[in-house]
């Protein structure tokens, strides 16, 4: 009976050669994606790798709603993608604006498309001034903050906008920072201290101490010196990148700290750290006016010889 | 008959293309490429689609990217770091002052030669020893960079020995030259008055 049995099994089994069609499936369970939702359908779609956009000849142009007499007349390209359509291509979306009705900065010009012209027009945006680094994004070839940087008054140029480099995007301008953050996370940014302090009150600092954290602590996280590093396009999963190091050295350097030997440890490896070949894009990029680059440099130099 | 009476089992043998279709194109589109329209119609529908825009535009060969960007994967939940390796002072810190020191020294000793215009075996010696060890931490940088371990772990090994025998042949050569022949530095001086 037993070997009835197992021969059984064995006929209806699924095998690699056999073809779905003449095997004896269960009540619908052959087909488990066959009832998913369309979301679940868009996911499984694997979307060809490095897929350029459409360029702008090729798609059309949003006018400004009502042109005026002298109007200054701005052409704004700007890179959409929808996920609602996984399968279409990503496409350079061409908009038109009187400078003069608009504000002089480029999330001004976004805010006024997202308003007047397309509402399906997609980025973050939040303090509008610098602060919440909410706005990054790659305008006219450099990672910069939207809100901090100028739309330039040349009207016969056009201005390109596009989401940060080499990040995976979630809609139009706005990428998917789950990795930035997670590194951020494995850094232990904050402070690590186990003995209390001596007069029992807060923790305190000389002030040539506190001077050390000067240019570190204003850092925002936009992600903006990051992906503008060529390592850290090539090697995103295992290089930390400069933003996340520019903050691991903020911990580092603070006197206040008591873990820097177990910081610098974390850091004592191939690829977290010394994936770092001074290409300087991340001080030359960095809205904020900071330099990662000098704190990578500091890190390496604490942790020589050690 | 199967099919007939359930068509969730026809819609997954259609998802793969039959051979003859495949047959006389170059590149046939698989299931996950066609666009989204395409993969929600009824499969009866979907197998009468013409076979002309299942096909991509003729190509002898494919186009060839270079490890393009895989799907996102995240691992873990989104609120885990992301691991930290272990401490690795040997490829880390060490490697990193080992060749700054030789960085450093090979700007004198490349100087020197010919500043003191003298030619010393000992000097020369040490610029080539220092030239080879140079030359093989900025190709293995290079190959570390540009060759990740977790997508092509054979290439990365493969160049990896290719490095370290060029290394040791280019070791010998300039050993061989340093003792049979003029050397480094009286090579290039004579090329520069030539």
């Amino acid at each position: 009976m037993a070997c009835t049995r197992t021969l059984a099994r064995l006929a209806t089994r699924r095998t690699v050669v056999r073809p779905a069609v003449f095997s004896r499936g269960f009540a619908s369970v052959t087909d488990t994606h066959a009832r998913d939702p369309l979301s679940k359908v868009g996911e499984k779609i694997v979307p060809d790798a490095e897929r350029k956009p459409i360029p702008e000849s090729k798609t059309s142009t949003v006018q400004e709603p009502d042109p005026s007499k002298d109007a200054k007349t701005k052409t704004f390209h700007i890179y959409r993608w929808n996920p609602d359509e996984p399968s279409s291509k990503p496409q350079m979306q061409t908009y038109t604006l009187d400078l003069n009705k608009t504000g002089p900065m480029m999330l001004d010009a976004l805010i006024r498309i997202k308003n007047e012209v397309d509402p399906t027009l997609t980025f973050r945006r939040s303090c509008r001034e610098g602060i919440c680094g909410s706005c990054a994004m790659n305008i006219d070839g450099v990672n910069t903050l939207a809100c901090l940087c100028r739309i330039p008054t040349d009207t016969a140029k056009e201005s390109r906008i596009y989401p940060l480099p080499h990040m995976y995007v979630v809609k139009d301008l706005v990428p998917d920072m789950t990795l930035f953050y997670k590194q951020y996370r494995s850094v232990k940014p904050y402070l690590q201290r186990s003995t209390a302090a001596p007069d029992g009150r807060e923790f305190r600092q000389s002030k040539e101490d506190r001077k050390k954290l000067d240019g570190l602590y204003e850092c925002i996280l936009c992600a903006c010196c990051s992906t503008s590093c060529p390592s850290y396009w090539w090697n995103q999963e295992e290089y930390l990148g400069p933003a996340v190091l520019l903050q691991s050295y903020r911990w580092i350097a603070d006197s206040r700290d008591e873990k820097k030997a177990e910081r610098q440890d974390a850091l004592n490896n191939s690829m977290s750290l010394y994936r770092c070949h001074t290409i300087l894009n991340c001080s030359r990029t960095c809205p904020k006016g900071l330099n990662p680059a000098l704190a990578i440099a500091e890190i390496k130099k604490s942790m020589a010889f050690t | 008959m199967a099919s007939i009476m359930r068509p969730g089992v026809l819609r997954q043998a259609c998802t793969k293309p039959a051979a003859s279709q495949r047959m006389l194109s170059t590149f046939t589109s698989s299931a996950r490429n066609r666009p989204l329209g395409q993969q929600l119609r009824p499969a009866f529908q979907r197998a009468s689609i013409p076979q002309s825009t299942r096909i991509a535009a003729f190509h002898a060969t494919q186009r060839n990217q270079l490890l393009p960007a895989l799907p996102q994967k995240v691992v873990g939940t989104t609120n885990d770091p992301t691991p930290v390796p272990d401490p690795d002072y040997a490829h880390g810190s060490y490697h990193w002052s080992f060749e700054r020191i030789i960085s450093a020294g090979l700007v004198p000793l490349t100087i020197a030669p010919f500043a003191a215009g003298s030619l010393n075996p000992v000097t020369d010696s040490i610029l080539c020893a220092l030239l080879v060890v140079h030359s093989h931490i900025g190709f293995e940088s290079s190959i570390i960079d540009y060759f990740p371990k977790s997508r092509v772990p054979l290439v990365r090994a493969s160049l990896m020995w290719a490095l370290r025998i060029s290394t040791v042949a280019v070791g010998l050569a300039l050993y061989s030259f340093e003792t049979n022949d003029v050397g480094v530095t009286e090579a290039v001086l004579r090329l520069w008055h030539a």
